[in-house]
């Protein structure tokens, strides 16, 4: 499954990961996965601000993966 | 109601935006704009040598058009106009041009305060601050989402 970041986080991890074994996953589940992968990211993944998205729709933590799915990670965001 | 939404990636310039609202918006008798612009120095004091803006190839699109849209339907405005750059800003450069024309001024106020407290927090960008201190990811404060909040 492809997992894309941005912001800090694509600084902290990648701007995309490749991970296997995710299909089934609640976003939850992959959050603390990716925490424990990469732990320099850990606080930006914790952050309530820090949402993830699936086909341009911003999804709960308890979404869960299905095969197909790209998510995407948005660190809070700001423009203006 | 006409909406308008544009990114920039090279420049952005308000006179035009302004002319173009004017035209616009001929028979209302008011239009407020806010220009944001690059500032020369971070909080910490710190010279800024320049500001980089990412965007999503869509959600960013969609934030702006959803928050454009939303300011019209909620404010009894005739044309919303917001263009906002992306990518690498030059201090004192435009950062955002945002808009409304109305019959009357108050309502003209109201939705340009609206829309700045919602871009500052809801337009899908991620800014970094880069200068001599290094480089810096910058995001809302709490007093940018209490603003925010202002409008329920």
């Amino acid at each position: 499954m492809k997992v894309l970041f941005y912001g800090r986080l694509a600084d902290a991890i990648e701007p995309e990961l490749e991970l296997d074994n995710s299909v089934g996953c609640s976003v939850a589940e992959l959050r603390d996965r990716l925490i424990v992968e990469h732990p320099g990211a850990g606080q930006s993944l914790r952050d309530k601000r820090a949402r993830a998205c699936v086909g341009d729709t911003l999804v709960d933590d308890s979404y869960r993966l299905s095969a197909g799915d790209t998510v995407e990670f948005l660190p809070p965001v700001s423009g203006g | 109601m006409s909406i308008v939404v544009r990114l920039e990636e090279l420049e952005l310039r308000p006179e035009d935006e302004l002319a173009a609202l004017l035209a616009d918006s001929s028979g209302d008798g008011a239009i407020v704009s806010f220009v944001g612009v690059a500032r020369p120095s971070s909080k910490d004091g710190h010279d800024i040598g320049r500001l980089t803006l990412e965007r999503h190839p869509t959600l960013t699109r969609q934030s702006l058009e959803e928050i454009a849209v939303a300011a019209g339907q909620r404010f009894d405005v005739s044309h919303v106009r917001i263009v906002h750059r992306f990518g690498d800003i030059a201090p004192g450069e435009p950062i955002v041009f945002a808009a409304a024309a109305a019959a009357h001024r108050r309502a003209a106020f109201e939705a340009a305060d609206c829309l700045m407290d919602r871009l500052k927090t809801e337009a899908v960008f991620w800014k970094r601050e880069t200068g001599e201190a290094g480089s810096e990811w910058i995001e809302p404060t709490d007093t940018d989402y209490a603003d925010r909040d202002r409008w329920g």
